[in-house]
C-alpha cells in the first residue's frame, strides 16, 4: 500500500526533524491528499476545508518535535491531528459534528459520488473494497475515523452499549484488514 | 490481562483512532514496549487505518502546495503546541476574552479621557496656585488701600474738626507773637465765645527739645492758670488745632516751655505771648 512513497517512514521523520524543505515537499505530495480526505468529509466550503488544510501542515511542521515514533506511525499522527483541528475548528465556528455523517445504508455511494470529481488519487479498486465493509461496520468506522465521535457519542449514535463499541471497531477493522491481505 | 484478551478487546482500535482514555493510553502504550505482539497488532491497525484514510483521498487545489510552502516557512513559529499521540489534541482554551471592537474603543476612549482630565486637572491646579497667589495680593493690596482710607478719613475728620474751629461762627482768633526769648515762634488760639472752650494752633512753635514740652497758661486776674500741655514733638499732631482746658475768662494767653509732663505753675522760658 506503500508503492507512492520513496522515503521509508523512518527517513521522512528523519528529514522532518531536520525541517528540511524538500521533506515538506515530499510530505505534501504523499499526504495532503488523504489529509485533505479527511477533512472533505467533514467541511463542505472549499475555502475553509483549505484553510484546515494550510493549519494542519503548519501544526505538523511546528509540533514535529513532538511526534513520538513509538508511541505510533507518522500517518496516524498525521490524521489524527487533522482530524481533531477539523473538529475544533468547526466547534468553534458552531457547527455540527453529524452534519456529514449519512446513517443511510445507501452512504457508501453518496461519498464515492462526491468525492469522485476531485479524487484522482484513487483507483475504483479500492472503492469496491469499501463497499465490502458491512454498513454497521462502515458507520462505525466513519463516525470514529472521520468525524471524532467519542465511544459515548458513537454509542449513542447508533444505539448499542458502550461495550459493542470497541467490539464492533475491532470487528470493522479486522475487515479492513482482510482487504489489505488480499 | 491476558495478551489476546487485550487484542481482542478493541482498546488497541480505540488507541489508534486517538479515542482511548489517558488511562487506556498509558495501559496501552506500556503493554507495546513490553509485548511485540501489541506493538504488531497496533501496527496492523494503524496501516488498515491508513489505508481507509487513502481510499477516501481528496487531491487539494494545486495552488494549495505553493500556499502551504510558503504558510509553513513563512511562519515558523505560527503555532507550537504540542501534539501528544495519539491521544486527542485537547484544544487548549485560550484564555482570551472576546471583546468586542465597540468596548475596545469605549476602553480607548476612556484612556484617552482619563489622561486628558489628568492633564487640565495639572493646568488648573497651577492656575489655581497662580490665582490663589493673586487673590492673597490683592487681598494685602485692599487692605493697605483701606487703611490708606482709614488714616485719610481720619486724617480729613481732623482737618474737618481744625476748620470747623477756625470757621464757627463763635470763633475768635487772637494771635500770640513770639517774645524776644523766642523771636520765630508763634501762635493762634481759637476763644470759642459761646462755649468759652479754647483752641490752639502750634504749628509756628519750633520743635520743643528731648524731654521738654510746651503748657499753655490762661492769666486770670493777673495769675497763670494751666491750660494743658500742648503736643509737638511728633510732627503729624504739631499742626493738629489742639483743644485746650476751658476758662471762664482770660486776659492773655501764654505758652511756655516746660519739663516733660508740665508743672502746675510755670517754671520754664515763655515763649509766646497775647492778650485777649
Amino acid at each position: 500500500m506503500d508503492q507512492i512513497k520513496k522515503y521509508s517512514e523512518e527517513e521522512l521523520v528523519a528529514l522532518l526533524r531536520g525541517q528540511d524543505q524538500q521533506a515538506f515537499s515530499y510530505l505534501y505530495d504523499n499526504y495532503a491528499a488523504a489529509l485533505n480526505g479527511i477533512i472533505c468529509r467533514m467541511v463542505d466550503e472549499t475555502h475553509l476545508a483549505e484553510d484546515i488544510l494550510q493549519e494542519a501542515f503548519v501544526k505538523i511542521w511546528n509540533n514535529f518535535i513532538h511526534y513520538d515514533s513509538s508511541k505510533g506511525r507518522l500517518f496516524t499522527w498525521m490524521i489524527n491531528l487533522t482530524r481533531n483541528l477539523t473538529i475544533d475548528t468547526l466547534r468553534s465556528k458552531g457547527y455540527k459534528k453529524s452534519r456529514q455523517i449519512s446513517r443511510d445504508e445507501n452512504s457508501v455511494s453518496n461519498y464515492h459520488d462526491k468525492s469522485s470529481a476531485v479524487d484522482k488519487f484513487d483507483s475504483i479498486g479500492l472503492r469496491k473494497q469499501v463497499a465490502n465493509l458491512k454498513p454497521e461496520q462502515k458507520s462505525i468506522i466513519d463516525l470514529a475515523y472521520f468525524s471524532g465521535y467519542t465511544q459515548e457519542e458513537i454509542s449513542k449514535e447508533i444505539g448499542i452499549p458502550l461495550g459493542t463499541v470497541k467490539t464492533r471497531m475491532r470487528s470493522a477493522i479486522l475487515e479492513l484488514r482482510k482487504m489489505l491481505e488480499k | 490481562m491476558e495478551l489476546n484478551e487485550i487484542i481482542s478487546s478493541g482498546l488497541l482500535e480505540l488507541y489508534v483512532l486517538g479515542m482511548a482514555t489517558e488511562q487506556e493510553t498509558a495501559q496501552v502504550t506500556a503493554m507495546a514496549k513490553q509485548y511485540s505482539e501489541v506493538k504488531a497488532e497496533i501496527l496492523s491497525i494503524e496501516l488498515s487505518l491508513e489505508h481507509y484514510a487513502n481510499i477516501h483521498c481528496v487531491n487539494p487545489h494545486v495552488k494549495m502546495k505553493a500556499q502551504i510552502y510558503d504558510a509553513v516557512t513563512g511562519k515558523p513559529n505560527n503555532s507550537t503546541v504540542a501534539v501528544p499521540f495519539p491521544q486527542k489534541e485537547q484544544p487548549v482554551p485560550a484564555k482570551v476574552i472576546a471583546v468586542s471592537s465597540f468596548w475596545k474603543y469605549v476602553a480607548a476612549a476612556s484612556i484617552i479621557l482619563l489622561i486628558g482630565s489628568a492633564i487640565l486637572n495639572y493646568n488648573y491646579y497651577n492656575k489655581y496656585e497662580v490665582a490663589n497667589d493673586d487673590l492673597a495680593t490683592a487681598n494685602k493690596e485692599k487692605l493697605n488701600i483701606e487703611q490708606q482710607l482709614a488714616a485719610a478719613e481720619q486724617s480729613n475728620d481732623e482737618l474737618k474738626n481744625n476748620l470747623n474751629v477756625v470757621q464757627s461762627r463763635y470763633s475768635e482768633p487772637h494771635l500770640l507773637p513770639g517774645l524776644p526769648t523766642a523771636p520765630d515762634a508763634v501762635a493762634k488760639i481759637f476763644w470759642m465765645k459761646d462755649s468759652h472752650d479754647v483752641y490752639i494752633d502750634a504749628s509756628n512753635l519750633p520743635d520743643a527739645p528731648a524731654g521738654m514740652q510746651y503748657q499753655f497758661w490762661g492769666i486770670v486776674d493777673g495769675k497763670p492758670v494751666n491750660g494743658g500741655l500742648i503736643v509737638t514733638n511728633k510732627k503729624e499732631d504739631k499742626f493738629k488745632i489742639q483743644k485746650m482746658n476751658s476758662f471762664g475768662r482770660a486776659e492773655a494767653f501764654a505758652v511756655t516751655l516746660e519739663t516733660m509732663g508740665g508743672n502746675p505753675q510755670p517754671k520754664g522760658t515763655m515763649y509766646v505771648m497775647g492778650k485777649m
